[in-house]
């Protein structure tokens, strides 16, 4: 059994990275571009879900957090002309007109400096808990979005940034979401995550098994909120452009769709959910244009794949409640089992 | 242990003169105990008198409105549950509050991770350091587990025990954070007579074994006649009686509480 799951986890590594090269070196700029945001989403789907499902802590905090690491990055990436050129209304401040660095120092900068909003932010608004902590969270991401549009000679206020070099390839994509689900599974498993589980579970158990709630909700609330600020800066590289408008409650609430579908708890449901999302909407597309069923047209309805969109999560969420993973995670003997149908043994004992 | 090692036996843990006030509502009222290392001690009264009250305080739950608690000579009443954890108190619930989704393993290994001297970095990349606490905690855990008989079913989602696993198991999870005093808020509810006597001995078991000192809440008389050296008796937030057990079956305020008033007495 060992065995065999070493061989298709290794088979399923090996397919991975023949599509990616593949994909890198024949597909057209639209679909790589796609399959780019994939491991974007990915990486921000299990930051959201390290908060909200592994700690079950309510937070809608995300947009705000990808902002500060959007704009850390673009603001140290540019080149000093693009800069020039961009800031017309109001030149950019000493010392950010002058820096320029590659972009995965900038990204690790704009990670650190989101885990320090977070760090700030948390002392007040982690002592909330539930709907309260949604709506200060919700409150604090605005407040980072209004104080970009407001801060001119920095971030260009509501102009935004454009002209962000795009150096990151899909192997660095992909690479770093590789690492994020890495660093994510290691510190679930370790004694830390079952710290943090048991606060999902039940808090006043943690609390009376000896686990400090404050400093570990704080714990998970900033590496949250530092992946969060890495897949903004990367967001911000594919992206090119950034813009505040960009980065208001409703891209919390897609990554929140994502991780509410794939299972809050679950790495892997996170990772499905990121990538079917992800290309679920853009190709879906289709139906928003006229289709011939040849005895029966449906008339092309902009933003009819919304609906459809919309009518998928409602079943999901009627006929999985907790998402398509739960708080489970993929494995091949469950897989296998499925698709085998092979009946149980007498008594229902596996085989 | 012997005779004059009993004699010489200081305080433990003491409660002076705690009160709790809700609003206008007083659950205790000056509550004051005092258990001495090795004791078993029963805390009973009628629904309503105020136990669970008193275990809230203790472990800090609840910050007392009056009166201290002191453990070994510090005092712990104002500190929050998890550093009186640390100190030496661990717990059970009355109403069971197991980590539900969780393994019935991961449920004990959780309470060892107050002990953890990793920092997260440490554990999340799987240090030699972090490598080995995690193997000591994981034989710690099943040799709990062991004790209270739980060992074969580790991997099991801990809420798909019976009810009578599910109590032994906050057991051993409250034993995993390594007590001096080990609070039981009623460890036989819901247990059948022989499960009941079972538990009795077992109570006394893990006392001698890991050094205990026990306060526990309990209504099956049997157990707490049984085992415990004294009682404390809370009615309507007051203590009405404190003492040992055949004192307290001939108390007439006890058998009052328990059974009412006549109307003309």
């Amino acid at each position: 059994m060992k065995r065999r799951n070493l061989i298709l986890n290794g088979s399923l590594v090996l397919f991975i990275l023949i599509f990616l090269f593949s994909a890198d070196n024949f597909f057209d700029d639209y679909p790589l571009r796609l399959i780019n945001l994939c491991a974007i989403y990915i990486i921000l789907g299990l930051s959201m879900n390290l908060v909200n499902g592994f700690t079950g802590l309510f937070s809608l905090g995300q947009a705000g957090f990808m902002a500060v690491g959007a704009y850390t990055t673009a603001l140290l990436t540019m080149s000093k002309a693009t800069k020039e050129a961009t800031f017309f209304m109001a030149p950019l401040i000493w010392p950010l007109n002058s820096i320029e660095i590659p972009f995965y120092f900038a990204l690790i900068i704009g990670g650190i400096l989101a885990a320090f909003v977070a760090f700030l932010i948390g002392a007040p608004v982690l002592r909330l808990k539930g709907d309260y902590l949604g709506i200060a969270t919700l409150g604090f991401a605005e407040i980072i979005r209004i104080v970009i549009v407001n801060t001119q000679t920095v971030t260009n206020g509501a102009l935004g940034l454009k002209g962000i070099p795009n150096d990151a390839n899909i192997w660095w994509n992909f690479g770093i979401a590789a690492l994020t689900v890495a660093a994510i599974v290691s510190l679930i498993n370790s004694s830390f995550g079952r710290a943090l589980k048991a606060i999902r579970e039940d808090e006043i158990a943690a609390e009376s098994m000896g686990i400090n709630l404050f400093k570990h909700k704080t714990l998970s609330f900033i590496l949250g909120a530092f992946f969060a600020g890495i897949g903004g800066g990367l967001l911000a590289i594919l992206q090119g452009t950034i813009a505040p408008d960009m980065f208001n409650f409703i891209l919390t609430f897609n990554i929140l769709l994502i991780i509410v579908l794939g299972g809050m708890g679950s790495v892997s449901g996170t990772i499905i959910s990121a990538v079917a999302i992800t290309l679920g909407t853009e190709y879906l597309a289709v139906i928003d244009k006229p289709i011939d069923f040849g005895f029966f047209e449906t008339p092309g309805i902009p933003g009819m794949r919304m609906v459809v969109i919309s009518a998928i999560l409602m079943a999901v969420v009627l006929f999985y409640r907790h998402g398509l993973m739960g708080t489970k995670e993929l494995n091949w003997d469950m897989l296998i089992q499925k698709f085998s149908r092979r009946p149980l043994k007498k008594g229902g004992i596996e085989s | 242990m012997s005779q004059n090692m009993d004699m010489k036996k200081t305080s433990l843990i003491k409660a002076d003169k705690i009160t709790m006030q809700f609003g206008g509502l007083t659950a205790v009222k000056d509550f004051e105990m005092e258990l001495k290392k090795g004791e078993i001690v029963a805390l009973i009264g009628p629904n309503g008198a105020g136990k669970t009250t008193a275990f809230n305080m203790i472990t800090g739950v609840y910050q007392p409105t009056k009166g201290k608690i002191i453990l070994d000579n510090k005092q712990i009443s104002g500190l929050k549950p998890d550093q009186i954890t640390k100190m030496g108190i661990a717990r059970t619930f009355q109403n069971i509050r197991l980590f539900k989704d969780l393994s019935v393993l991961d449920n004990v290994l959780i309470a060892n991770h107050l002990h953890l001297k990793s920092n997260f970095l440490e554990a999340a990349l799987k240090l030699p350091k972090y490598r080995r606490e995690e193997k000591s905690m994981i034989e710690k855990s099943m040799y709990l587990l062991e004790k209270v008989g739980l060992a074969d079913l580790r991997d099991e989602v801990s809420t798909s025990l019976p009810y009578g696993n599910q109590r032994r198991l906050e057991i051993a999870r409250a034993l995993a954070t390594n007590p001096k005093v080990l609070l039981l808020d009623e460890p036989a509810a819901g247990m059948n007579p022989k499960e009941t006597e079972d538990l009795t001995h077992f109570i006394k078991h893990i006392r001698d074994e890991f050094d205990l000192t026990i306060f526990m809440i309990e209504h099956h008389m049997d157990v707490v006649m049984g085992i415990s050296q004294r009682i404390y008796v809370l009615d309507y937030g007051v203590t009405i009686a404190h003492g040992t057990p055949s004192e307290i079956q001939n108390n007439q305020r006890v058998i009052e509480a328990y059974l009412g008033v006549e109307e003309d007495a």
